[in-house]
């Protein structure tokens, strides 16, 4: 490789943009843009995927038991749930327990259960699950299996809620893809336009070279160059106004639905790499379809 | 060396040379000559690579032009100067820049490029004009940058399209001596032109076309 060469190539693709200022000024705006919406959806679920596995982490599920239970088959549940890996009994919830704790909850409002005579509440056992990797444990197999145990009534476990969540968010990437999808045929639209406009200011030069005896490539690289330098220049753009919306976002604690949420993160080192690669792809592509077009036309 | 086998180059249904057939030695001076329209651009072009005859071959130093793809025509491009009609200079660059093109296309060091620049400039007598730009220029002056940029590379062939154009006739006669210098160092010249003026007291090999054919 000659760096002399690209010394030179450098030169043209600068002098290029440099020439077609507001043309580049525009393309690279939109360009930034679109990355910078991108970039915030991928923020977005960098962070709900951490939540996720944070609250996932721990699982706790209660087993309502029958009423008027056994003794003998409810001892018989409590050594099953032992036996369980990586459980761990946290409490047994008496039905008298259970009532006490509803009123305390109720507070004032504890006068709704005068008109109740008989205790309509179950006893249960609280369980938490530690190391889930580690044990593997499957709550939904865990439940079903609880479940068809004699003396119990019902399972719930708090993840119940996080699977719904889960269809939600896979929707919502799903709606992300398609959208970025788009993004990025518009945002190869705007480069390969953009380098189209300075190849055509360029046009006489272009034959010159040819006529003097310059190779193909050596008429395109500072094309393809321009379209990489526009590709890396908005990608960093946008993470740097995405990385100072993140500063003056996160010093404020989040909540969600009422409850604070840990701290939110930045995009991973692999994240932003990935961006400035794709960014770069995008840059290189659009300026290939240019460049590829104009030299179809010379024959 | 060239040589030039049974081509014909049609435009559309219109033939524009017809079985040429023409051998041009290393270090030859050749004229070609006939009315407008006759097909002596059409033959440059030809030899040149720039267009490709309809039929026949076109040797230059034993390579065929039909045979070599794109990515070998460039090389062979660089030892093969054309002295355009038109002169195809870029105007917004200067003198020296225009002709330093041609040897940057070729990833030329810098400092050779400034070096051999200022030297073809010289030879063709345009040192002080270096910094100007073509339009600043006289027909003569333009016609010269486009001799040095077509001599820099320091080429086997020289193709010129009507050199001397619309030079009046102290000017073509300078421009001839130019030629002859840069033929006397070993490149082949070849000069496309109508003018009959350019061609009296000359023992130069003449090759008369008319209508794609060759009459002599
Ligand atoms: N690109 C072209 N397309 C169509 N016809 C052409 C083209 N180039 C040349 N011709 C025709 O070929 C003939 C020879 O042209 P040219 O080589 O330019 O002649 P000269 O240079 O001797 O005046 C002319 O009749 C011209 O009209
Ligand atoms: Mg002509």
């Amino acid at each position: 490789m000659n760096i002399r060469i690209w010394i030179y190539y450098f030169k043209h693709a600068v002098s290029n943009i440099l020439s077609n200022q507001w043309i580049h000024l525009i393309s690279i705006g939109t360009i930034s843009i679109s990355l910078l919406l991108f970039g915030a959806f991928t923020l977005f679920f960098v962070n709900v995927n951490t939540w996720m596995v944070e609250w996932g982490q721990s699982l706790s599920m209660s087993v309502y038991l029958d009423d008027g239970i056994q003794r003998d088959v409810k001892d018989e549940i409590e050594s099953i749930i032992k036996g369980l890996p990586g459980a761990e009994i946290t409490g047994y919830i008496s039905k008298e327990k259970a009532e006490a704790d509803l009123i305390a909850a109720l507070g004032a409002q504890a006068g709704l259960l005068d008109g109740i005579t008989s205790n309509p509440l179950p006893a249960s056992f609280e369980i938490t699950f530690k190391d889930r990797k580690e044990h593997q444990v499957d709550a939904k197999r865990i439940k079903v299996f609880l479940d068809q145990l004699e003396g119990v009534d019902e399972v719930q476990y708090s993840e119940q809620w996080l699977e719904r969540f889960e269809d939600l968010i896979y929707l919502l990437k799903l709606g992300g893809l398609i959208v970025g999808g788009l993004f990025s045929v518009a945002v190869l639209f705007i480069i390969t336009n953009t380098i189209k406009l300075t190849i055509y200011s360029r046009r006489d030069e272009i034959e010159i070279f040819k006529l003097v005896g310059a190779t193909d490539w050596f008429v395109k690289m500072p094309f393809l160059i321009e379209g990489a330098i526009q590709g890396i220049l908005s990608g960093f753009i946008a993470l740097l106004i995405l990385f100072l919306a993140y500063s003056l976002f996160s010093l404020k604690t989040v909540h969600i639905f009422g409850l604070p949420v840990m701290d939110i993160v930045f995009l991973p080192y692999g994240y932003i790499l990935l961006i400035f690669i794709f960014s770069l792809l995008l840059g290189l592509t659009g300026s290939f379809i240019a460049v590829g077009r104009f030299f179809r036309l010379l024959g | 060396m060239i040589q030039i086998f049974h081509v014909a180059k049609k435009f559309g249904t219109k033939a524009a040379l017809e079985d040429i057939n023409l051998k041009f030695q290393k270090g030859e001076f050749v004229f070609i000559t006939g009315p407008s329209g006759a097909g002596k651009t059409t033959l440059l072009r030809l030899i040149f690579g720039a267009e490709r005859p309809t039929e026949g071959q076109i040797l230059i130093n034993g390579i065929n032009l039909n045979r070599i793809n794109r990515s070998r025509l460039d090389p062979l491009r660089r030892k093969i100067g054309f002295i355009f009609q038109d002169f195809k200079l870029l105007p917004r660059k200067t003198v020296s820049q225009n002709v330093a093109l041609a040897l940057e296309v070729a990833g030329e060091r810098p400092s050779i490029i400034r070096k051999k620049t200022r030297q073809v400039l010289r030879a063709v007598g345009l040192a002080k004009k270096e910094q100007a730009y073509p339009l600043q220029l006289s027909g003569g002056e333009q016609q010269r940058v486009a001799i040095a940029r077509a001599i820099i590379n320091d080429p086997l062939i020289l193709l010129a399209d009507e050199p001397t154009g619309n030079l009046d006739p102290d000017i073509t006669r300078e421009i001839l001596l130019l030629f002859r210098t840069i033929n006397l160092k070993g490149t082949t010249v070849v000069i496309a032109t109508h003018s009959k003026e350019l061609l009296k007291n000359t023992d130069q090999r003449i090759i008369l076309l008319k209508g794609g054919k060759i009459v002599s």
